[in-house]
């Protein structure tokens, strides 16, 4: 590491043991549940494994080993050392195998994942038949996010240690042999297996391993024969023991083998019959279909015809040298194509955005460069971070606005055509544009090839890739760049004319046009009329045709136009490219082309043309276009909840649907007393004096508590064991420290007041929690809730702050453009810009340190007042003095936060260097991490489509049924990515119904806790605490966690008769409106299950689960903490107690990020200056990506050197990574019909987009779906009693409801049926779709009117009065 | 009992110049269906006969394998008395028409000829131009007097959807249903209101109709079925050793049942003894044409897809010209004429004909084929371009004026046709899949889809389950139940061919003309295209021609 870094990681170290310090001394005074601070630092992987694991001394040696030999030989080698006692302080042979088959599986998974603490539950020691003792590892079921390589590990693991020790092997009996059989097969019908052995497999395997694995029930389903044996507690499916033997054992034999055959201790010679395959194996061997998955549209064959003919076409042009080298159109991306996301460009449409190689500095993994002007011209659709769905290389990136590349070309309504390059200017002439002939250029890095193996697509001619032509052929680039009178890069016509004539250089592109667009003969045409125009005062005058006219808007030659003329003021180029020359000769006939270019591509393509004619060559300007359209707008927004928690006190139902702790406070109880309360709160015990209390610090002396766990049945008092569990010796269960005990709430509160000196006017409103859900449910002080509530800021499960935001890459920045000067950067340690010069002024470009972010101003106001709240809670509740002591958001620059990945356990340090406008976090991509998915319960039911008709399955079985070939993330998620064949009805934000394509399924390790959710009609739902649920409130629908729902809260419900919500019809409007139902329950449930179950919707991202619309998850958010506040109020002790509630939470923070231990992703950007030639000229190849690997530098590259911090170097520039809109108009705009209005209005002006293409599929995806959904919804509808809520699967006979004799109604009514005809046939009409889709739409108009119309009371036509 | 009088069959013999024996008279009235037997003795006679004895009868009835019953001549009463179940379908067998030339419910690709010198044309060898005039009526195919027509349409709703999708139109059309289907239960048992009931005393016997509300199996292997009047619910437990399980199993939400039983001692449920369907009568009057004159049975043209097969279609409408087809005077289809649009996602990729009208101008081309003086009537199926909600109107103004050829009456669907005295009706078949989908594979399949529509009878409902498959839309009757008992049931939509008999009443499914799709391969569905059930309306006997 070079001493610049060290010195960066030292500056962040230090203000950390600044923090730690005081955080320290705070915690020490014992009013938090834990009397130190309970995030453990971690400087590389082997401190995060021994945090982890908690078991000291494990990162030492790790850091021994590391360099020695591989993760799993120093797993291997632990072992020993744990044997001998040398690491880990464990008295038990049975704790000594468990520490060192843990640390392996930590090892292994690299210190993020919670599989080593939770995967593992025991291990333990039991007797064989013949009195021998052997060992038995007990898995559950988070082993899975350890992936087949470490479970397998840790069974070899296992086996090693035992040898040491000199354990006995397992003998399984044959009754157990058979009952591992049955087993996997069980596990793998209820709940799925990568790779399921056979019968024969499982058998031969339990013959035969060394140790016995065990683990814990999951799922429900029994096995029939095998039950109740004695080594085996359950009948059910034992999930992490079968993931083990099936994806562990079986699938990873040959890996498994070349380490046994390293140790001479342990020998498994049957793992050669396994691996050949001799015990009855097929060969449809799981792990062989992983090859063959082309990446991007290479599975674009479901595309229908419309791919098939391209993917022809493009087949021929490369064989045959009849046309230009073109990747075949997609168009993948605009399936699903919903109201009010626009398109911006057809696939591969001529005056879409132009592809163009490089890497600017706010740019890397899954974004788009575009230009600013661009995002204003297209109304604002596009601002920085708004996701976009694009043709290649990938599916999806993140927009960043780069102002280095070219500017759109519109035409203007007075027949201007012009290029903005100059976002003030699009600003200006935005509402006189009445066509954007072109879009700009696209900005795409060549590692975004690399990352989704995308065959290179060929580059538009440019700047960079002509320099380096021009030095090839021979000019002095340096000393013309030197020149002071020579813009290399926009020279003047004449220089540019001249290098191309005088060095025999392709023309400049600033003069090339975009030949490939127009058609030989309107070449002719246009070089007849530049012969035939002449040139007044420098400006070239040629006959207005309309041929002529429309020539140069294809071209994107800048002109003015009146009726009679066109003028064009830069017109030597173009005319010399033309074959006429300065005095406005025409010097060729038609007759003088050669065939070839006369008939290159069907003549439609004058490229060869116009070579054969200029006296230069000219290259294709801009070959290549990326269609898109938009995803999901951008995102920057505080982890609000609703309602929200101020505090982790519980107060049962007492202080209403809000939680309010004063109105719980004030209750009064049957016997008249004011806030006493019977609460589920912790038993703790003064050491001192022996009181018991729920508090953390003693009442009475003021000694810091500990847990006092007393069996609930025997009384016995237990201690916890080395592991932490808490066992009652006697009666052999787990005991908590919980209890029943009575609370005087009001007490606590007021003394809460008192002891951090707030009246309750500083706040308006402290909100508690209903009940803790953790293991011994130790309640926070109220006073934090009481400083969390003065300062405006709310807590997360864990007692953190948290604020997310849409991830974007930055790899260099002025200061200037954060809202900051130079003398805060050089403050913060940067000396130097990017070129070495020292660091004077605010507008100098500096490489962004690897753990700097940059906060949104949105953050930074939270991140202010959350300063607030920990420098209040330092001084009125540790009595410490102010950490923070912000007045203004300069003063937040250089501290510290915490960055968390979702559904990771570990958060990384980050450190403020500014501040941004638009509404995203940026921080060099290594900073940025995984992806985050939230889940449902497995048994939840949820609706899709099948050959259009609604079906209902448990999303358990939906997604294993889907789980073919799924990939493993780092954090036990197995993913399928789907192809959008798959239809579940969604609703948009309005609660229109709608249906979207399923593209994803995932599996996930379950986490500890759900919550369950009642409603008044009965709908039940769990989803896992963070997943984020709708909520119907002013007419709207809104997303919240569902942690955070709460008894009152209206959802919107789905209806099972029928893929489409209903509408009341009192809230029928013009733009919809769903049916709402109440929560009359929302509480936390143990989960009790091992995995949870997520699908990916397109777009909307809704689903129906349950008969309830909820939000899938959402992915690519990271959340910022501040980190003191981390430091003081995060405690485990908070965590929800059962499996994987400890994802989501810092239980470990690394220091410093070792860019070897993150994703791969972020590898495969390119970090070099410029491309060269040979790139640009492989590009014309459509050549893979790797066959330039080795001449542009990759993050990869760098790995494990000394510049792995450095060097990210960019090839584009931008003025400002804020440019452009802050806001996308989506999201600024009001409902969806002006949306959709807005969306079709950019379809006309835009050249490629076909509006009517358009039209058709916001009918097609949009209005028909939910239509024809409607119309058979309402045909085969429930219905519910208006005043009880009782709902009846078919209308009752007596009319009345049953129950309760009141008003029964429909659930779906006329309006939500038919509220989009009109609008749908309108927009038919306007936007002149195919007769298919109006007579579809002329049909059901005639269908609905047959329903809902009487037939002998038509209404009358305004004729009859006639 | 339609006894054929003696005087009407000699009558019958004298007007085709036969005179008869005595014995032979008596024994064609015993005949099970007189008029065939009647033709087949006919035929059976040597052309220089004058007279028909007995052996002329004789040869006749043997010649058709069945002999003559012993029984009533109606042939309704099952003699062994067993119920009605579909499995005891077999017994129907005989009850067959002797001229059948296939037995019930076998695919015709697999029937033989049972040798009879009927209309012979399902046998695939026979080609409908080489068929041969059997019948000896020779007379040119264009020699039809349609003063003897007789077309009467019942049940239509077209231009009377007075429905305007209000609760009170749903509630009013189960109300409706109710009424009219408990009125078939009334008689058989003694029915008190379910509130009544909740307040009889533990112990006593009591009877409820009502609508199902609810079926299901208990833990202990035990069925609850809920049913509701209009005056509340009340809960039925079967039990599961009181032999009822197969009927259990027929059972579909929202039928019409009546359970007879013994209340719970806590009187809060009824322990069912028996459950009554309300069932077409076993003994009923069949109608029939007082002349030889036949229809044909049709359904599922699917014109405008890529799959209609066009040659089958016009070796039909040929064969409608020969002189054979002379008594096909009546052509009834029912539904999906055309393949529609928009039916399901991406039907354009598949559609030879894109444009929906143009689809019904091909139609009604194809329709010309068929002899100009052919009576036809059509309802709509579920890709015609009417609405999916049942019942359906016949089509708009604007298709009707497309397919003005032929004079066609165009109803709704459902609707019951009356042709010279056979009461048909006729419904497209959606909620057949839905039967075939809840009942057990040997209740009703696509293999069989007629066994399926002996259910939608016995439950006198063409689509009883509401909230699933079958889409409803609300009229101010239930213009699904099935009030009268028809003749001849016909449907279509399942694209099977089958047929047979369910208490005397001929139920047809038609088959289609469209060849297999890429759904119904991926579904493996074979479907029959190319098949007229020909449908003599004087006997009832019906005859099925192929094609292909």
């Amino acid at each position: 590491m070079r001493a610049d870094d060290e010195r960066y990681f030292a500056r962040l170290e230090e203000r950390l043991d600044e923090a730690f310090e005081v955080a320290g001394t705070a915690k020490a005074q014992g009013k938090d549940p834990k009397p130190e601070i309970e995030i453990p630092v971690a400087r590389d992987m082997a401190d995060r494994v021994e945090n982890i694991l908690g078991i000291d001394g494990v990162a030492e040696r790790v850091r021994e080993l590391e360099g020695e030999m591989s993760r799993e030989e120093a797993a291997l080698e632990l072992v020993t050392d744990f044997v001998e006692g040398t690491v880990g302080d464990y008295d038990s042979r049975a704790g000594k195998i468990e520490g060192a088959v843990r640390t392996a599986v930590a090892l292994l998974t690299e210190g993020v994942v919670a599989a080593p603490i939770e995967g593992i539950d025991r291990v333990e020691l039991l007797e064989n038949d013949d009195g021998t003792e052997f060992i038995n590892v007990y898995y559950a079921g988070p082993i899975r996010s350890a992936g087949g390589t470490a479970q397998a590990l840790s069974v070899l693991v296992a086996d090693y240690a035992r040898a040491l020790l000199g354990i006995d092997e397992y003998h399984a009996r044959t009754e157990e042999v058979e009952r591992y059989a049955e087993e996997i097969a069980l596990y793998d019908r209820e709940t799925g297996l990568q790779y399921t052995p056979k019968d024969e497999e499982a058998k031969f395997i339990a013959e035969n391993i060394p140790i016995m694995l065990d683990g814990e029930a999951t799922g429900d389903e029994e096995v029939s024969g095998f039950r109740d044996l004695e080594r085996v507690d359950t009948n059910s499916a034992r999930g992490g023991m079968c993931l083990v033997a099936a994806e562990g054992i079986a699938l990873k034999a040959p890996k498994i083998q070349r380490y046994t055959r390293d140790l001479e201790e342990v020998d498994w010679p049957w793992l050669q019959d396994l691996i050949d395959g001799t015990i009855g194996k097929d060969g449809g061997d799981g792990e062989e279909e992983g090859g063959g998955d082309d990446a991007g549209e290479g599975d674009g064959g479901d595309d229908g015809t419309t791919d098939g003919n391209a993917d022809e076409a493009s087949g021929d042009d490369a064989a045959d040298p009849a046309g230009p080298p073109r990747p075949k159109p997609s168009r993948k991306f605009l399936r699903d194509l919903i109201a009010g996301r626009p398109v911006f460009t057809h696939p591969s449409e001529a005056g879409g955005f132009r592809l163009r190689y490089g890497r600017a500095r706010n740019h890397g993994f899954a974004t788009a460069g575009v230009h600013p002007a661009t995002m204003h011209l297209v109304d604002d659709f596009l601002a920085t971070g708004t996701q976009i769905k694009t043709e290649r290389p990938g599916k999806a990136a993140g927009v960043v606005p780069v102002d280095s590349i070219e500017g759109p070309t519109v035409k203007l309504a007075n027949g201007e055509v012009r290029r903005i390059d100059d976002p003030e200017e699009a600003l200006a002439v935005r509402n006189g544009v009445e066509e954007i002939l072109d879009l700009g250029e696209y900005l795409v890095n060549y590692g975004e090839f690399v990352e989704n193996n995308h065959p290179l697509a060929p580059a538009s001619y440019v700047y960079e890739w002509w320099v380096q032509e021009f030095a090839a052929a021979g000019a002095d680039v340096q000393a013309l760049a030197d020149d002071p009178n020579v813009d290399l890069e926009r020279p003047e016509p004449g220089a540019a004319l001249e290098w191309a004539e005088a060095y025999d250089c392709p023309l400049h592109p600033a003069y090339t046009y975009l030949w490939h667009d127009v058609s030989v003969a309107d070449v002719e045409a246009l070089a007849e009329a530049v012969a035939g125009g002449e040139v007044v005062e420098g400006v070239l005058a040629i006959e207005h045709t309309e041929r002529v006219a429309r020539a140069l808007e294809t071209l994107l030659v800048e002109h003015a136009a009146t009726p009679d003329a066109l003028r064009i003021p830069t017109w030597r180029p173009l005319a010399r490219s033309l074959g006429v020359d300065d005095g406005l000769r025409k010097e060729w006939t038609p007759e003088d082309l050669p065939r070839e270019a006369r008939e290159w591509d069907g003549g439609d393509d004058a490229v060869k043309a116009v070579n054969a004619v200029a006296p230069f060559a000219v290259r294709e300007r801009a070959p290549v276009r990326i269609g898109n359209r938009m995803g999901r707008p951008e995102k920057s927004e505080s982890r609000d909840l609703s309602p929200a928690v101020h505090t982790l006190f519980p107060i049962n139902e007492a202080g209403g649907p809000q939680r309010d702790v004063a109105e719980a406070a004030r209750t009064m109880d049957d016997r008249g007393r004011r806030g006493h309360l019977e609460l589920e709160v912790a038993d703790r015990a003064c050491p001192d004096c022996g009181t018991h209390t729920y508090r953390s610090a003693c009442p009475d002396c003021g000694t810091h508590t500990e847990p006092h766990y007393e069996c609930g049945d025997c009384g016995t008092v237990c201690e916890p064991d080395e592991a932490g569990r808490v066992e009652c010796p006697r009666c052999e269960w787990e005991v908590t420290a919980a209890t029943r005990q009575e609370v005087d709430l009001n007490d606590a509160y007021r003394s809460a007041l008192e002891s951090v000196g707030e009246r309750e006017s500083a706040f308006e409103i402290l909100k508690g929690v209903q009940g803790l859900t953790s293991t011994n449910k130790t309640p926070e002080p109220i006073e934090k809730g009481i400083l969390r509530a003065k300062n405006g800021v709310t807590s997360f499960k864990d007692g953190t702050v948290r604020y997310d935001m849409t991830d974007l890459p930055v790899t260099s920045v002025r200061p200037e453009e954060l809202d900051v000067t130079a003398d805060h950067f050089r403050e913060l340690g940067y000396e130097t810009d990017i070129d070495g010069d020292p660091l004077r002024h605010d507008d100098q470009l500096v490489e962004l340190k690897v753990q700097d972010v940059v906060l949104s101003d949105g953050a930074a106001e939270h991140m202010l007042r959350t300063a607030d709240f920990v420098d209040d809670l330092l001084e009125q509740f540790y009595d410490l003095p102010r950490f923070y002591e912000v007045n203004e958001r300069d003063d937040l620059v250089g501290e510290l936060v915490f960055g968390m990945a979702p559904h990771t356990s570990a958060a990384t340090v980050g450190r403020v260097i500014g501040f941004t406008s638009a509404a995203v976090g940026y921080a060099h991509p290594y900073f940025h991490a995984a992806k985050r998915r939230n889940c449902f319960h497995p048994a939840t039911t949820i609706a899709y489509l099948e050959e259009g008709e609604r079906r209902e399955i448990s999303i358990e079985a939906f997604v294993e049924s889907r789980l073919g070939d799924p990939e493993t993330d780092d954090f036990g998620t197995l993913v399928q990515e789907l192809d959008g064949d798959v239809r579940v009805p969604s609703i948009d934000e309005r609660g229109n119904g709608t249906t979207r394509s399923v593209t994803a399924v995932s599996k996930h390790p379950s986490q500890d806790h759900f919550v369950r959710i009642r409603t008044r009609s009965g709908r039940t739902i769990r989803v896992t605490p963070d997943h984020t649920m709708l909520r119907v409130a002013d007419g709207e629908i809104r997303r919240t966690p569902a942690r955070e729902l709460a008894v009152g809260d209206r959802v919107p419900a789905a209806h099972s008769g029928e893929r489409e919500q209903s509408t009341d019809a009192s809230a029928a409007s013009a733009d919809g409106g769903v049916d709402v139902d109440e929560i009359v329950e929302a509480e936390l449930v143990e989960s009790g299950v091992e995995y949870t179950y997520n699908i990916t919707v397109s777009d909307t991202h809704r689903l129906s689960a349950n008969e309830l619309w909820v939000e899938q998850c959402d992915g690519d958010e990271d959340c910022v903490m501040l980190l003191m506040d981390g430091l003081l109020n995060f405690s485990k002790t908070f965590l929800p107690n059962q499996r994987g509630g400890k994802m989501d939470a810092p239980l470990v923070m690394s220091s410093r990020i070792d860019p070897s231990e993150i994703d791969d992703e972020a590898h495969n950007m390119d970090i070099v200056r410029r491309y060269p030639l040979e790139f640009y000229e492989a590009t014309r190849e459509m050549a893979d990506p790797e066959v330039v690997e080795d001449r542009i530098k990759l993050g990869e590259d760098t790995l494990g050197t000394d510049d792995e911090y450095r060097g990210f170097d960019h090839t584009h520039d931008t003025t400002d990574i804020a440019m452009g809109p802050d806001l996308s108009a989506y999201k600024t705009l009001g409902d969806m019909m002006e949306k959709m209005n807005a969306q079709l209005e950019l379809a006309r002006k835009l050249r490629a987009v076909d509006e009517t293409d358009v039209a058709e599929r916001v009918i097609e995806y949009h209005f028909l779906p939910d239509i024809i959904g409607n119309l058979r919804a309402f045909s085969r509808q429930e219905t519910r009693c208006l005043d009880c809520g009782e709902k009846y699967r078919r209308m009752p006979l007596s009319g009345d409801c049953r129950e309760c004799g009141g008003r029964v109604n429909l659930t779906v009514h006329e309006g939500s049926v038919s509220k989009y005809v009109d609008t749908a046939i309108e927009v038919a009409e306007r936007f002149d779709c195919r007769p298919y889709t109006k007579q579809r739409l002329y049909v059901l108009e005639d269908a609905l009117e047959s329903i809902f119309e009487d037939d002998t009371n038509k209404q009358s036509g305004i004729a009859d009065f006639m | 009992m339609p006894l054929e009088s003696n005087a009407r069959i000699v009558s019958e013999l004298a007007s085709r110049g036969y005179n008869a024996e005595r014995e032979a008279v008596t024994l064609l009235a015993g005949a099970e269906d007189v008029a065939a037997a009647l033709e087949a003795a006919v035929e059976a006679a040597p052309d220089d006969a004058l007279r028909i004895t007995t052996d002329h009868v004789r040869a006749a009835l043997d010649g058709h394998g069945t002999a003559p019953s012993a029984d009533a001549p109606s042939g309704s009463g099952a003699p062994s008395g067993s119920p009605p179940t579909p499995s005891d379908r077999s017994s129907a067998s005989p009850d067959q028409p002797p001229v059948q030339t296939a037995e019930p419910g076998r695919s015709p690709v697999e029937t033989r000829g049972s040798g009879a010198g009927g209309a012979e044309a399902d046998d695939p060898a026979a080609d409908a131009a080489v068929g041969g005039s059997a019948h000896g009526h020779a007379a040119a195919a264009h020699d039809r007097d349609p003063s003897w027509r007789e077309l009467e349409v019942g049940n239509d709703m077209t231009g009377h959807s007075t429905g305007t999708g209000e609760y009170a139109d749903f509630v009013r059309t189960f109300r409706d249903r109710y009424e009219r289907l408990s009125g078939l239960l009334r008689g058989r048992v003694n029915h008190r209101p379910a509130e009544a009931i909740a307040d009889m005393p533990g112990g006593s016997d009591a009877a409820m109709i009502g609508l199902v509300n609810d079926v299901r199996s208990t833990k202990s292997g035990h069925w609850l079925i809920e049913l509701e009047d209009t005056t509340g619910t009340f809960p039925a437990l079967v039990m599961k050793d009181k032999g009822l399980a197969d009927v259990v199993d027929e059972i579909l939400m929202d039928e019409c049942l009546a359970i007879e039983g013994t209340l719970a001692d806590d009187a809060g449920i009824l322990f069912a003894d028996s459950l009554h369907f309300p069932d077409v009568p076993r003994t009923r009057v069949t109608g029939g044409a007082d002349r030889h004159v036949q229809a044909a049975l049709i359904s599922d043209v699917h014109v405008g897809s890529e799959e209609f097969v066009a040659d089958a279609w016009s070796r039909f409408t040929d064969w409608l010209h020969t002189p054979e087809a002379a008594p096909v005077e009546y052509l009834l289809i029912a539904g999906d004429m055309v393949e529609g649009v928009g039916v399901y996602p991406d039907q354009d990729e598949e559609l030879d004909v894109v444009d929906i009208y143009e689809q019904y101008e091909l139609f009604a081309e194809y329709l010309k084929e068929v002899p100009g003086d052919t009576e036809i009537v059509m309802i709509p199926g579920n890709h015609d371009a009417v609405r999916l909600a049942e019942p359906q109107p016949g089509f708009s103004e604007e298709i009707r004026e497309i397919m003005d050829v032929h004079d066609a009456r165009i109803v709704s669907n459902p609707a019951t046709v009356s042709v010279e005295g056979v009461e048909v009706l006729m419904y497209h078949g959606v909620s057949l899949d839905e039967v075939i989908a809840e009942l057990p594979e040997e209740k009703a399949s696509y293999d069989e889809p007629h066994k399926a529509m002996f259910q939608l009878l016995k439950k006198r409902h063409v689509a009883p389950q509401f909230g699933g498959h079958t889409r409803v839309a609300p009229e101010e009757r239930d213009y699904l139940v099935i009030e009268d008992v028809p003749d001849v049931f016909h449907t279509g939509h399942v694209h099977k061919l089958g047929w047979g008999k369910y208490h005397d009443v001929l139920a047809v499914n038609s088959g289609c003309w469209q060849a297999q799709t890429d759904f119904q391969k991926s579904v493996n569905i074979d479907p029959d295209a190319g098949y007229a059930p020909i449908l003599d309306l004087d006997t009832l006997e019906m005859t099925v021609r192929k094609f292909t």
